[in-house]
């Protein structure tokens, strides 16, 4: 904040004060509403064992809830299936404001499927989506550090990653 | 104020009125000064009933008579007063709603005359002074009533119910005569404050018996099951204003019987004469509310809430009976009173229902639950007047029949008073099937304004209902009258209590209304409740989500987005409930009763859809009429057929059935 | 449900730590690869596009572009050519922007 009359903010300071009120938000307190727009379930077998005593998303503070109305995030499996856009649309604009969107699995990201007369082949298309989890099908630790980036708890660790081995082979 | 001059003005507005109908009833403005007369009639009506009430019974007057018929005797009593500013309500509203209902034509006029010449029968019931007028009026009311029920004859239903109307009318009339017969022989008078003032005279055996017969006889009229089988064809088949006149007064003319043998006649009587009256209520109430979940036509639903509320009138009756035969003066009164504002309350939605039914049978041109829908964004000033007729009848406060009930409940509730364990018992049964039957009630009235009003129109004629040149008045003043029989229920409960005090000597006042607002039931220390602050509550309760949602209004921009359908594609009217669906849960409960009949008709056994339509059908057996008429009428057939070699036709049978009749009344005489 | 409740208790807590504490399933995860860029040649990258059943892989001159977003971690690309690829051991790789998920290997093997 300068002295001058307006208020000039970096787009560093932008991000790090949306991150602290989406942090301040849903940080300990979010509910998910998963939504399958054509995926084979294997993501959604994953998210269902978010809630097993194993891995328990309850204790992070993160609940499922069917309702639109009622939810923060929106967690997408599946390529988006075309018959399917519409429906997806209208649960997308269901959900009040804030609202995070989360991507999850490959077919969601573009890969597995190519866009055709049946399917866009990714959701990157029909929502802003906020977060992408990778993952055929993303293990529930994956979900787990994805819910966490998308609240603000954990950074976003990949964009460090090269996935280029130097030295000797593993 | 003297009330048979009021009543007797009343009655000539009524025959003028008739007179106007039948020269000028095809033309508008005919139909209009004769409804203006009528409802000028209806004003004196409720004005003499009110002041009948509240002075006691007036003295008996001589009209005049014949030698034959015996002198036409009137008295205005308290006992009457209810009824008659009933009908005097019924027939304000009824003047206010016909205008616009009826099309001008030779028929309509002729069917007004017969209407007000059958509230004139009415009210001449309800002042009849000696047993001759009572039974001379009542059945002239009978007779008037069917030509009512027989405004369109050419369909075939309204024949068959006008038809039920009358026959039951006449077995009815028959019992009623006898126990009228009994009592005037048994105390050589036919003036009924005669034979009220006599009754000591009366041995037990005889009172019971007249008792019996009167309840029956008064019983048809009313709709006690199982004398009810008329109701819901007769009713429904009627115009609208005749529908709700036949549940709004002609069945409270029935309820009046009853209360004139079981209070005014034969006050005194064994307990088990109560018991059974009130067990007979509490089986009408909940027959009646368990076969108006099973119907998909409105006025067939409303006659059967009729028999409902009916019930819980007759059940108040009864308890009271047996509360003064152990001693229990002041409950005596009070459910008497209770039954009498219910009777009040009830006239009230009834009507208010019964014309609605008739709007809405207008605008849409059904009267099939499953065929509307929607009409309350389509018709809202009808939407909201049916709401507060259903919130009246549904018994929810702060409206007329949750006083009414409650009262009627809190008196039930102290069956224990009577000192017996039995009867204690017995009077709590009836009170749990009158609970049973008012959470039936408010289920069976959610379905019947939910389903016609809110949401989706499920045909066009539904879609397209306008309530353009409707009627409105009249269920207005009625919806009007409902809401201050709630709010201003401590006046109605002074002046009904100074009737009582007329009819039955007991002083209630002070026991039920010890402040001026409170309502205790007969005796303090058991419960209390005050209808007025109860009012005031909930509209204050009401005003809190509002102020909330003031307070917490969004302030920054806020989006619409459509009511969550669960992403479908579009809703379809369809998907709604539809009214069998919705009352398909009682269906199962209490199949024992209903005993349904199902048949599925299948094109084969490939799953639907596959190889055609799968055709279902559900029908409730009819018990009554298949145990009980039937059977009844069959046998009367069967002796028909017997006698009937009596009638060959042959002249020279008949010469000498007259000669055989000659020698047998010679041989009698010569004994 | 009185045994339940002794199976319970003697089993003791189920739940993962994750993520105050690493969860020691981790590492039986199947992963996206990591590339060798000495191993790397052109002919080598087209081999791996090609065999990438979800178009995860594509070569853009002397880089190639891995989409991690897009990886299914089928080993396909291990199994085609194991002295170049391995498991990278990276499951947690939510992003918060779609580049992120694309990476550039650069591709620095000799041509043989």
């Amino acid at each position: 904040m300068t002295s001058q009359g307006t208020t000039e903010l970096t787009v560093q300071e932008n991000a790090e004060e949306l991150r602290r009120t989406v942090t301040r938000l849903f940080g300990r307190s979010l509910h998910i509403r998963t939504l399958d727009t054509g995926s084979c379930a294997s993501c959604e077998q994953e998210i269902r064992l978010l809630a097993a005593p194993h891995y328990d998303l309850h204790r992070l503070g993160f609940f499922f809830t069917p309702a639109p109305r009622h939810a923060d995030l929106l967690m997408v499996t599946g390529p988006m299936v075309r018959a399917f856009e519409n429906a997806a649309r209208k649960t997308y604009d269901a959900i009040p404001d804030p609202k995070i969107v989360v991507a999850t699995g490959a077919c969601a990201l573009g890969g597995v499927y190519q866009p055709d007369p049946f399917t866009h082949g990714g959701v990157g298309g029909t929502f802003p989506v906020d977060v992408w989890i990778p993952g055929c099908p993303p293990s529930p630790l994956a979900l787990l550090q994805g819910l966490l980036v998308a609240v603000g708890r954990l950074a976003d660790k990949v964009k460090d990653l090269d996935f280029a081995l130097n030295g000797t082979p593993r | 104020m003297n009330p048979l001059p009021v009543l007797a003005g009343a009655a000539a507005a009524w025959g003028l009125a008739t007179l106007i109908a039948l020269t000028c009833g095809s033309t508008r403005a005919g139909i209009r000064v004769c409804c203006a007369v009528s409802g000028l009639g209806g004003g004196a009506a409720l004005a003499g009933g009110v002041s009948a009430l509240l002075s006691g019974n007036s003295r008996v007057v001589s009209a005049g008579g014949s030698v034959v018929v015996g002198t036409l005797q009137l008295q205005a009593t308290s006992l009457a007063g209810v009824f008659v500013a009933l009908l005097g309500l019924i027939a304000v509203a009824t003047a206010a709603y016909v205008p616009r209902y009826h099309e001008p034509s030779h028929a309509t006029g002729l069917y007004l005359g017969v209407f007000n010449l059958a509230m004139l029968a009415s009210l001449a019931v309800l002042v009849a002074g000696n047993v001759v007028t009572f039974l001379v009026a009542w059945e002239t009311m009978a007779l008037l009533c069917y030509l009512l029920i027989l405004r369109r004859p050419r369909r075939s239903e309204v024949a068959a119910g006008a038809f039920w109307f009358l026959a039951l009318s006449e077995v009815g009339f028959v019992a009623i005569v006898a126990a009228f017969v009994i009592l005037a022989a048994k105390t050589h008078t036919m003036q009924l404050d005669l034979i009220a003032a006599r009754a000591h005279l009366v041995s037990g055996d005889w009172r019971v018996a007249a008792y019996l017969l009167a309840l029956t006889g008064f019983g048809f009229k009313a709709g006690l099951v199982p004398l009810h089988v008329w109701l819901p064809e007769a009713h429904p088949v009627a115009p609208a204003d005749g529908s709700a006149f036949l549940s709004g007064l002609i069945t409270k003319l029935g309820v009046y019987g009853i209360a004139l043998f079981g209070f005014v006649l034969l006050p005194s009587g064994p307990a088990w004469r109560g018991v059974l009256t009130m067990a007979a209520g509490a089986v009408t109430a909940a027959i009646g509310i368990l076969y108006a979940l099973n119907e998909r036509d409105i006025k067939r639903f409303l006659a059967f809430s009729t028999i409902e509320n009916i019930g819980i009138i007759i059940t108040a009756f009864g308890a009271a009976m047996t509360f003064l035969a152990y001693g229990q003066r002041l409950l005596w009164a009070f459910l008497l009173l209770a039954g009498l504002y219910h009777v009040a309350n009830h006239g009230s939605y009834k009507t208010l229902l019964f014309q609605e039914a008739g709007v809405i049978e207008h605008a849409t041109g059904t009267r099939e639950f499953d065929r509307l829908g929607g009409l309350a964004h389509r018709m809202p000033r009808s939407s909201v007047i049916s709401f507060v007729g259903t919130l009246g009848i549904a018994a929810l406060p702060p409206l007329n029949g949750f006083v009414s009930e409650w009262l009627i409940f809190q008196g039930l509730f102290q069956g224990f008073r009577t000192g017996s364990h039995l009867v204690a018992i017995l009077i709590v049964l009836a009170a749990g099937t009158l609970g049973l039957t008012g959470g039936l009630a408010v289920y069976a009235f959610v379905r019947g304004y939910g389903i016609p009003f809110l949401g989706m129109p499920r045909t066009r004629q539904a879609a397209a209902a306008s309530e353009a040149r409707q009627p409105q008045a009249g269920p207005t003043l009625l919806a009007v009258a409902c809401v201050a029989l709630a709010v201003g229920a401590p006046v109605m409960l002074a002046g009904l209590a100074r009737a009582l005090r007329t009819i039955t000597g007991v002083t209630l006042r002070p026991v039920l209304l010890p402040g001026n607002l409170t309502v205790i039931p007969a005796h303090t220390k058991f419960s209390g409740f005050s209808p007025t602050w109860l009012t005031v509550f909930l509209l204050a309760v009401s005003a809190v989500p509002v102020l909330i949602y003031l307070a917490g209004r969004p302030r920054g921009a806020s989006r619409a987005e459509p009511v969550w359908d669960g992403g479908i594609v579009a809703f379809k009217p369809r998907m709604q409930y539809s009214a069998m669906t919705f009352s398909a849960p009682t269906r199962v409960m209490f199949d024992a009763l209903y005993q349904p009949s199902v048949s599925v008709d299948r094109a084969s056994d490939e799953p639907a859809g596959s190889s055609g339509p799968v055709h279902y059908e559900s029908e409730a057996t009819p018990i009554f009429e298949r145990y009980l008429y039937r059977p009844v009428i069959r046998a009367f057939e069967w002796l028909a057929d017997v006698v009937r070699p009596i009638q060959s036709g042959d002249v020279n049978l008949y010469l000498f059935y007259v000669f055989a009749a000659v020698l047998v009344a010679y041989l009698i005489a010569a004994l | 449900m009185p045994l339940w409740t002794l199976r319970g208790l003697r089993r003791g807590v189920v739940t993962t730590r994750y993520p105050a504490r690493p969860d020691a399933s981790a590492q039986l995860l199947p992963t996206p690869p990591a590339f060798r860029p000495e191993v790397l040649t052109p002919r080598l990258a087209d081999r791996l596009a090609a065999v990438c059943p979800s178009r995860a892989l594509a070569r853009d001159g002397d880089m190639l572009v891995f989409d991690v977003g897009a990886c299914t971690a089928c080993g396909r690309c291990r199994a085609e050519a194991p002295e170049a690829t391995a498991a990278s051991g990276e499951f947690e790789l939510a992003a918060t922007a779609r580049a992120y998920l694309v990476k550039r290997i650069p591709l620095g093997g000799r041509p043989a």
